[in-house]
């Protein structure tokens, strides 16, 4: 891809009169979505549908000895009970990994059981009722063996790569000379608890065989990758499998990888011979479908006594289960947030009776930004310097450890704004110092929010007709974060046509790879071959037009003609042009297509270091006599590139930064150490922000031109909301306690050194 | 979470329900408001055979005077008494507690007899009813009976209803005129249960606590009735000696379990931190 043609931002800027790109539209599927015509996956009822539902395993390690398949089969209504005994082999073993981004699955090829919630029978029924029934018919027996649990369950071991395969160790200069020539130095560690995706919408299959051809309705945040594993699990080409997604429920990482209850669902159709529908119920949410693995960090930092860091060093240990590996990248933020002459970082992994951790939201930087947030802030009070000042004295303009210049960074605007919004200037330095009018304790604190900039394969097809309409077809995944919309007002903006006028077609295997809707590189994915796509269109209308001597057109050349409202207009003279629909008429074509295609482009990350920035302050409420906490402000600035729109982009701020209250303060998935079951594998009590949580939010969107990130120019959004939350959240009860709590989520009774008086 | 296989019957009288539940035996539960039974149902940890339906039986419904008391029907749900106006007046501690109980939603649905029948010691009402001295209406095979709510629990999930027995309504004596009034609740966030909680009904006369009666919320396996605590309070000028020692004797009583909502030394003294200020806020509603 190193032949992109990066944006002229004058053209750029030239375009936005009138342009689709940068406005607030609604959401283009909202109307759908209200009236309950957007079909989900678990929506689709084909004729003939089974409902398959799982069972689930009651011990975290061991072997199922027993089911009850005759009990559960006499039942009225139930059709089959698949487990490993009968269930089909697949082509392609479930633990086989091609390459590290395969995960193994646990889909009944034997009766092991590696962690508690793993499915051990698929029940399948002519009713959803008769299948759970069914299910509460097989009452499993086990041979069970000890649970290994938690971060101190087994032996630590060193690791090669973290996360997606960044390297687990990284860093520059002497962290021991930089400590030892310190003015001021600082240790301590933090803990992050396991924590589930949970999206709204559980994953769902509804899987219908044609022979070898499948038809498969369920939500993925990535259709190609999903089609490719499909594909190899059941030796079957990956072009007799059709993927439909057009709207996903969230999927926060639980659905960039394709699960071991999906492919359930899929066995289970073939098994039976017939379409069937497999829903996740919520408590199957909790452990077969990824989640967010611990972290125990330690952070020893050392300043100058000007406040410039001399030493950063930031030591991860992170757990994964016992059959496959994923780790947390926690410590990846350190390495390029502040500067400091000597950065370490390192990562340990430890094997727990889990299933295995994924990818989610944020993943690393919103437990690594969480302790390093910490950390700054408790050195910055340690140095004597307020905590904004010192982030602003160790504000780092090259990445530290690469030396690379940032592709942009108005990092130092997202500071000042966010700062100038909150009143953060009347803060007091010392802790306990405000109160409200009820009495309540009230802190302030502030946390610096990173996230990367990346960008996936992706391929888009776009099409202009002689009716002045158009259409654009990619493979693209709308998680509700606006895909939809945004997509299209890129598509428009790209074939100079009305955004009313433009199909876009998405959500769908069958059209052109749309890569990733994950890694918050989703719409620089999409966007870019889309952009890319919409360019060829007009490139060879303008072809067309350009050396056709009855053009208006002719002989401007095809750079001096540019697409405007279904016309094209020459560059110099915006008064001559001509419309598509005349272009394509005297040609006697009914419609014209291109195509696109985008991915990360080596040179250009060689060259830049592309990072999203931001700037979260938080107020907190604290009741002195329990230490009860209530977030009452937000107030997030966030650079990141060129906006869409802006509805959107705001709305990703707001879910990032409410999850970032919920990392903070609620989310903990708690395993009972003697079982290693969850206890609270449920929403009521695996607790998230509810409304009633939500404190009074502001995101600020902060000006940033970037020429080198992609083609548009933009940086992702999705997830940068939640990293700096977490810190900031824990720097206000800080501030508001004199406390500092180093274990999220943070409760009540850590605040209280003498119970009932803090 | 589709519960298991069950009949369905919806009885027109108590004396129907009553003989409905002797008949059907043990395998047989009346279903109220079904904020307990039903999520349980769903997941499987109850699996009753038959529910008898209590929600068509006009005489359930409704909240009447009677002499010096306000008795209320048993299907009167937790939105009810929150807009009942005649409560309000009366006896403002079960607006007051109501309020606090899940969220709206489940208001709606949840009734006052089902909160204090089926004996979850996170339920708020059992402690309010002790504090109020309530008295539970009671039928079952026997006929009616009635039943102190200070009598009433005797562990988790058992109480002195027999099987097959009902709950038709709470009798309450109308507290004094001018009496001071309190429900404070700790919870983690919206829609908790208690971490732990306190009601407070206390009078005053000449500057004195003339009156007080105490009951705790989700820190023992049962409601309490804080006894002793109150005995402390009255004759007192509710100073802060006083106060100490109430929450000490109050704090004495307890014995929370360790759960998410904290360990057991915790949510102890949140007992004591809310019963201090239920009665520092009973004080100040209190008139005379």
């Amino acid at each position: 891809m190193s032949d992109i043609t990066m944006p002229n931002v004058a053209a750029i800027e030239r375009s936005r009169h009138g342009s689709s790109i940068g406005q607030p539209v609604t959401r283009r599927e909202g109307h759908l979505k209200v009236t309950g015509q957007a079909g989900y996956a678990a929506d689709y009822n084909p004729p003939g549908l089974l409902h398959a539902v799982m069972a689930v395993s009651g011990i975290s390690r061991g072997r199922v000895t027993h089911l009850d398949v005759a009990a559960a089969e006499a039942h009225p209504g139930v059709v089959k009970v698949m487990t490993p005994a009968n269930a089909p082999k697949l082509a392609k073993s479930p633990d086989d990994k091609d390459h590290g981004f395969m995960f193994r699955m646990n889909v009944l090829q034997n009766d092991s059981v590696r962690f508690a919630n793993q499915p051990i029978a698929v029940v399948i029924a002519e009713t959803l009722e008769a299948a759970t029934e069914g299910v509460a018919l097989l009452r499993p027996r086990y041979a069970e063996e000890p649970a290994r649990i938690g971060l101190d369950g087994s032996a630590a071991f060193a690791l090669q790569a973290v996360g997606a395969g960044a390297p687990a160790k990284g860093g520059i200069g002497d962290i021991e000379a930089g400590l030892a020539e310190a003015a001021t130095r600082f240790e301590a560690t933090y803990e992050t608890p396991a924590q589930y995706h949970n999206p709204l919408e559980p994953h769902a299959t509804v899987a219908e065989w044609d022979g070898d051809k499948l038809v498969l309705h369920t939500p993925s945040q990535g259709l190609t990758m999903a089609q490719g594993r499909i594909a190899g699990l059941f030796g079957i080409d990956p072009a007799n499998i059709l993927i439909k997604s057009p709207f996903l429920g969230g999927g926060f990482g639980a659905k960039g990888l394709f699960s071991g209850p999906q492919v359930l669902g899929i066995m289970a159709a073939r098994f039976v011979g017939r379409p069937v529908k497999l829903v996740l119920r919520r408590e199957q949410m909790f452990g077969p479908v990824g989640h967010r693995g611990e972290t125990r960090q330690t952070l020893r930092l050392g300043a100058d006594s000007t406040g410039g860091l001399t030493a950063l060093e930031h030591n991860t240990l992170t757990t994964t289960s016992f059959y496959d590996d994923f780790f947390e990248p926690a410590g990846t933020t350190s390495r390029h947030l502040y500067a400091s002459p000597a950065i370490a970082t390192s990562h340990e992994g430890v094997r727990a009776d889990i299933g295995t951790p994924i990818f989610m939201r944020a993943p690393g930087e919103a437990p690594g930004s969480a302790a390093l947030e910490c950390a700054i802030d408790e050195l910055a009070v340690k140095a004597g310097m307020d905590p904004l000042d010192f982030r602003l004295r160790n504000y780092a303009e090259i990445e530290p450890i690469t030396g690379k210049p940032f592709s942009s960074k108005a990092l130092r605007q997202c500071y000042a704004q966010g700062a100038a919004r909150f009143g953060w200037a009347s803060r007091p330095r010392a802790p306990r110092q405000m109160r409200d009018d009820d009495g309540l304790l009230v802190g302030w604190g502030v946390g610096t929010a990173t996230f990367p900039a990346m960008i996936f394969p992706s391929e888009a097809r776009a099409v202009l007709r002689v009716d002045g309409s158009a259409r654009v077809e990619i493979g693209a995944q709308d998680m509700g974060q606006g895909a939809w919309t945004s997509l299209a007002q890129i598509a428009a903006d790209g074939l100079g046509v009305d955004y009313d006028k433009l199909d876009l077609e998405i959500g769908s295997s069958a059209l052109p790879t749309g890569g990733i809707a994950g890694g918050s590189a989703g719409t620089a994915t999409a966007g870019s071959a889309i952009h890319h796509a919409a360019a060829d269109v007009i490139k060879k209308l303008a072809a067309l037009a350009t050396s056709d001597e009855r053009s208006p057109l002719f002989g401007a050349g095809n750079s001096g003609v540019v697409p405007r409202d279904g016309r094209l207009v020459r560059q110099d003279d915006e008064s001559r042009g001509e419309s598509y629909a005349s272009i394509l008429a005297r040609a006697g074509l009914a419609e014209i297509d291109g195509k696109g295609s985008a991915g990360p482009n080596p040179s250009m990350q060689e060259s830049y270091a592309m990072h999203s920035h931001g700037a979260v302050f938080a107020e907190v409420k604290v009741d002195p006599d329990f230490g009860q906490i209530r977030v009452t402000r937000l107030v997030g600035a966030f650079a990141a590139g060129r906006i869409i729109n802006p509805r959107m982009v705001r709305s990703q701020y707001y879910g990032g930064m409410i999850w970032g209250v919920g990392f903070a303060l609620h989310e903990h998935a708690a395993a009972d150490p003697r079982s290693g079951r969850l206890m609270n594998a449920n929403l009521a009590e695996y607790h998230v922000p509810v409304n009633a949580d939500v404190p009074l939010i502001e995101a600020i969107l902060v000006e940033e031109h970037d020429p080198h990130v992609n083609v548009l120019g933009l940086k992702g959004v999705g997830e940068i909301g939640i990293t700096g939350t977490v810190g900031a959240i824990a720097n206000a009860v800080w501030h508001a306690t004199g406390v500092r709590a180093r274990a999220f989520p943070i409760t009540l009774d850590t605040l209280l050194e003498r119970p009932g008086d803090i | 979470m589709i519960p298991g296989r069950f009949d369905y019957h919806r009885p027109a009288s108590i004396a129907e329900a009553v003989a409905l539940l002797a008949s059907l035996g043990d395998e047989a539960r009346p279903l109220a408001g079904g904020h307990s039974l039903i999520p349980l149902m769903k997941t499987r940890l109850a699996t009753p055979e038959h529910l008898v339906d209590l929600g068509a039986i006009a005489s359930l419904k409704g909240i009447q005077v009677d002499g010096d008391d306000i008795v209320i029907a048993a299907m009167t749900t937790q939105a009810e008494l929150i807009g009942s106006a005649l409560l309000a007046e009366r006896i403002p501690l079960l607006k007051e507690t109501a309020l606090v109980i899940a969220d709206p939603q489940i208001r709606y649905k949840g009734t006052l007899g089902g909160n204090v029948a089926n004996g979850d010691p996170g339920n708020d009402m059992p402690a309010v009813m002790q504090c109020l001295d309530a008295a539970y209406e009671v039928v079952d095979e026997a006929g009616p009976r009635r039943i102190p709510a200070r009598a009433f629990y005797f562990g988790a999930y058992d109480t002195a209803l027999q099987a097959g027995g009902i709950v038709t309504a709470v009798r309450i004596k109308v507290p004094p005129h001018g009496h001071g009034y309190a429900y404070e609740k700790l919870k983690r966030k919206i829609g908790d249960y208690a971490t732990a909680a306190a009601a407070v009904v206390l009078t005053v006369a000449d500057g004195r606590c003339a009156t007080a009666s105490i009951g705790l919320t989700n820190v023992s396996e049962t409601p309490l009735w804080a006894e002793e605590a109150a005995r402390i309070l009255v004759g007192s000028t509710l100073d802060t000696a006083t106060l100490d020692r109430a929450v000490a004797a109050a704090e004495s009583i307890t014995n929370p379990a360790s759960d998410m909502r904290g360990p057991a030394e915790y949510r102890t003294k949140m007992a004591g931190v809310m019963l201090r200020r239920a009665i520092e806020r009973a004080k100040s509603r209190a008139t005379a």
